[in-house]
């Protein structure tokens, strides 16, 4: 099937440390900072890849597209799913000012319209706003069914819809979703047997995580194309319903820990001295 | 003298700075450092996924289905052009890649060096179109693995001593090679031998003839069982045998009996793996030392508190920094098409070897008893550290290569230096060319014009070392003439002091590039980094040549001596 995977460009969150906040709070600052595709976008392009593939083959069952909104920097980003395997890349150009999820949602849309995919899989939220938002608006505008938070799917009706696992508060609900459809993905989507497409072999051991790239596949991935287009080409308004009045860092965490001896206790303290409870 | 045949620090021991060869400091270009970096975050991705150190120590032996993926990933085919099937890197980002997985883990990053840095380098620098074509793409793939076999049970870096032998047959068409190889890497599994085998006569008188060949894992090669080693026990060492193994003629690397140049060349760049493969556990070590300090508490507070715990960091971090930057000067050097770098990367490979003996230690040290423990990883890798300051040339020899090379004028190489070391007086003819030279440094002191003016300080620390090393030289042989070929007491000296040269002016030219790119707010921690580097190599240069001539020597010679005749330590307390 002909899939499509949104990703977002994130400030590299093992060194989360590095953000800094201008001094009028007006702004984050972007210096020294290391840029990586969003977690969970790369889970789903893993999940996609493993859709897509007769895994252990290297046999191709379908086209893996992604897209992603920003600079000329994204290209860089966009390099990794594509050494990872997938096919050509999107980028529609925005500055971060134009944008927030419902101008991604709209631009999105825009594309599928073009690009008509069978399934748009994406991250349930990217690390760096955490809005979770863009994949169930994008449902919305094209009148598609949605699941949110796959940590399972499984591909059904011979390739007409998924059968998808959602991690939820209570255990996990499971629903079948007709294609074409939106899903977005949770971590779990990259454990070892959390993705079934039908056609690679039950007994195929994927490793835990997105895979890594081989050396082979990152000077290929400099070779794929990367069409650019434009929020204005798609004809999509830059008009982010989002305003951001003011950034502060997080208060810095005290680091002391209370050592209790029974649960009573723990009850006790979250009750009188955390006031938790 | 042409920019392709300098040397700089064969020009520092005639006093002269040739500036222009490290300003400014050399960079990958940016498309490259994009393919760089991806190429470091999946491998460490591959590192966290599939290798598991402890295990690879424990087992003697790296799994089959690794190896695999190590192919697949493309691990073997680093260096070779991207027409042969290989990935092209350069020299640095080669290195690069070399000190990423030496992070991960030593055996791995030793197998793949001993493929790329030593085994194939022989047919990327000397072979013919017909046989890069023919051996390279599979080496490049991983489906058959290459080793470089020169040492001898008689013979190291003495081509003499090689007793191997190579006999033309009658119809001139094959070599019958005969003999036998020790502890080569990848001995047990390689298909593609560098073999060093003598072409001539095995009698003395007769100067030696050496012949590179390229030799298939075939009839009459054997290998023996894999050698049980301290550490890099993962990698494969074993002895090789060759028992009228065919060579077709085309099979030569470079030119008939013009062997010792192949291997010298060979391990020229291989060094320069070595280096950056230490720089990689250095980093890693480091970053334990960092946890391990502010975890561990003793009266009441975290080590790295006190003062005696601050200072290894701050050493260590210095002198990681300089190791850094001389590495990727030199593989920068060798990028820019210079020629002559066998200098500078024996330099690079005995700096990087104890540098990381000195950080390895400190850091078992700073994790004190739990470091002792094999539950931990500190004592393997101490012992995988080990064997960087034994292999690929002794830290010995290349000491008195570095002084013996750096007096003769550029372009000679270890082959003259072996061969002076087996004959003082005649090998070391070549000497007196130097003896006569006007050294350029004596009259006038060169300067380090590109430098920073933040870095005046270190600067002059330089070009006063420089200076004093070339006055000391010409005095040396002014003085003793040929007999400094066996004088290995100043040898030690002049070569120790080369080191920390080389390493400060690699300093001196990556931090002022920080400071050219950052302003000097912005590159404070670097200048702060070449300052303490600086403290440090200035007090060990003043050690070695400001008291250079010691009666001392004839002492030690004579302690050892009465210890040979008395074999070993003869005294006593009862």
């Amino acid at each position: 099937m002909k899939i499509l995977v949104p990703v977002k460009r994130v400030a590299d969150p093992d060194n989360a440390n590095k953000m800094k906040v201008t001094a009028d709070g007006s702004a984050v600052t972007s210096e020294g900072l290391a840029w990586k595709v969003n977690p969970f976008d790369e889970y789903a392009v893993e999940a996609a890849l493993r859709l897509n593939e007769k895994g252990g083959s290297g046999d191709v069952l379908g086209e893996t597209v992604v897209i992603s909104l920003g600079d000329d920097e994204v290209i860089q980003t966009l390099r990794q799913p594509l050494a990872m395997g997938v096919d050509r890349a999107i980028l529609v150009k925005a500055s971060d000012g134009e944008i927030d999820s419902t101008v991604v949602a709209k631009a999105l849309a825009a594309v599928v319209e073009k690009e008509q995919p069978d399934l748009v899989l994406m991250g349930k939220q990217a690390v760096d706003g955490d809005s979770n938002t863009a994949g169930q608006m994008l449902a919305e505008h094209l009148g598609w069914p949605m699941a949110t938070f796959a940590m399972s799917i499984e591909v059904a009706d011979d390739g007409k819809a998924l059968v998808v696992g959602r991690e939820v508060d209570t255990g996990v609900l499971t629903l079948k979703v007709t294609l074409p459809a939106v899903v977005t993905v949770d971590l779990r989507i990259v454990a070892p047997a959390a993705v079934k497409n039908g056609v690679t072999p039950d007994d195929h051991a994927y490793n835990e995580g997105a895979r890594y790239a081989s050396l082979k596949g990152i000077m290929k991935a400099k070779k794929k194309p990367v069409d650019q287009t434009s929020l204005s080409d798609l004809g999509v308004e830059a008009s982010p319903l989002v305003e951001y009045t003011k950034y502060e860092l997080p208060p810095a965490r005290s680091g002391s820990a209370t050592f209790v001896e029974s649960v009573d206790e723990l009850v006790e303290k979250l009750r009188t001295e955390a006031k938790v409870l | 003298m042409t920019a392709d045949e300098r040397s700089f620090m064969k020009s520092i021991f005639h006093g002269v700075i040739e500036e222009s060869l490290i300003f400014p400091y050399p960079e990958m270009d940016p498309e490259e450092r994009e393919t760089v970096q991806m190429i470091l975050e999946n491998i460490q991705r591959f590192g966290e996924s599939e290798v598991d150190a402890a295990k690879i120590d424990r087992e003697h032996k790296i799994p089959d289905d690794l190896l695999t993926k190590m192919k697949e990933m493309g691990l073997f085919g680093l260096t070779i052009p991207e027409e042969h099937g290989g990935l092209g890197l350069s020299a640095s980002a080669y290195a690069r890649v070399i000190q990423e997985m030496a992070a991960i883990d030593a055996s791995l990053a030793v197998t793949i060096g001993a493929h790329q840095s030593i085994g194939l380098k022989g047919i990327l620098l000397h072979g013919t179109d017909e046989q890069k074509k023919q051996f390279l793409p599979d080496l490049a793939t991983g489906e058959r693995v290459a080793a470089f076999a020169l040492t001898e049970p008689g013979t190291g870096s003495d081509a003499a001593a090689i007793t191997t032998r190579a006999e033309l047959t009658d119809d001139g068409q094959h070599y019958i090679l005969n003999g036998s190889k020790i502890w080569i890497t990848n001995g047990g599994f390689a298909d593609v031998f560098t073999v060093f085998a003598r072409t001539s006569a095995p009698d003395s008188g007769v100067k030696p003839r050496i012949t590179a060949l390229i030799v298939e894992r075939g009839e009459g090669l054997t290998n023996g069982p894999s050698e049980e080693k301290m550490g890099i026990r993962g990698s494969s060492t074993t002895e090789i045998f060759f028992d009228d193994v065919k060579v077709p003629v085309e099979n030569v690397l470079g030119e008939p009996g013009r062997g010792f140049k192949v291997a010298m060349s060979v391990l020229n760049s291989g060094r320069l793996g070595l280096a950056s493969g230490a720089l990689g556990a250095i980093k890693r070590l480091i970053q334990m030392s960092t946890e391990r300090v502010n975890e561990r508490k003793a009266f009441g507070r975290p080590i790295g508190e006190f003062g005696m715990i601050k200072e290894k960091i701050a050493r260590m971090s210095a002198e990681a920094y300089a190791l850094e930057s001389m590495t990727y000067l030199t593989t920068g050097l060798i990028d820019a098409g210079v020629e002559d770098y066998s200098l500078e990367s024996a330099i690079c490979k005995v700096y990087g070897s104890e540098t990381l003996w000195y950080v390895v230690n400190e850091t078992l040290q700073i994790a004190a008893g739990i470091g002792y423990m094999s539950e931990y990883p500190y004592e393997r890798l101490m012992r995988d550290a080990r064997i960087n300051m034994i292999f690929e040339g002794t830290n010995e020899i290349l000491r008195a290569f570095i002084a013996l090379a750096g007096m003769q004028s550029p372009g000679k190489h270890l082959a003259e230096v072996a061969k002076a070391m087996r004959e003082p007086i005649k090998g070391f003819g070549l000497l007196r060319e130097f003896a006569v030279q006007k050294a350029r440094g004596l009259v006038l002191r060169e300067r380090l014009e590109r430098v920073h003016p933040v870095l005046s300080r270190e600067a002059v620390i330089f070009e006063e070392g420089s200076v004093l090393l070339a006055q000391r030289v010409e005095q040396t042989l002014r003085k003793h003439g040929r007999e400094i070929a066996e004088m290995q007491f100043v040898q030690k000296r002049i070569a120790e002091a080369s080191i920390d040269l080389y390493a400060l002016a690699a300093v001196l030219s990556r931090t002022t590039r920080a400071l050219e790119r950052k302003g000097e707010a912005g590159a404070q921690r670097e200048v702060h980094l070449a300052t303490a580097f600086s403290t440090l190599a200035k007090a060990r240069i003043d050690d070695r040549l400001v008291n250079f001539e010691r009666d001392s020597d004839e002492l030690l010679k004579e302690v050892a001596a009465q210890t040979y005749a008395d074999g070993g330590y003869a005294f006593d307390i009862v």
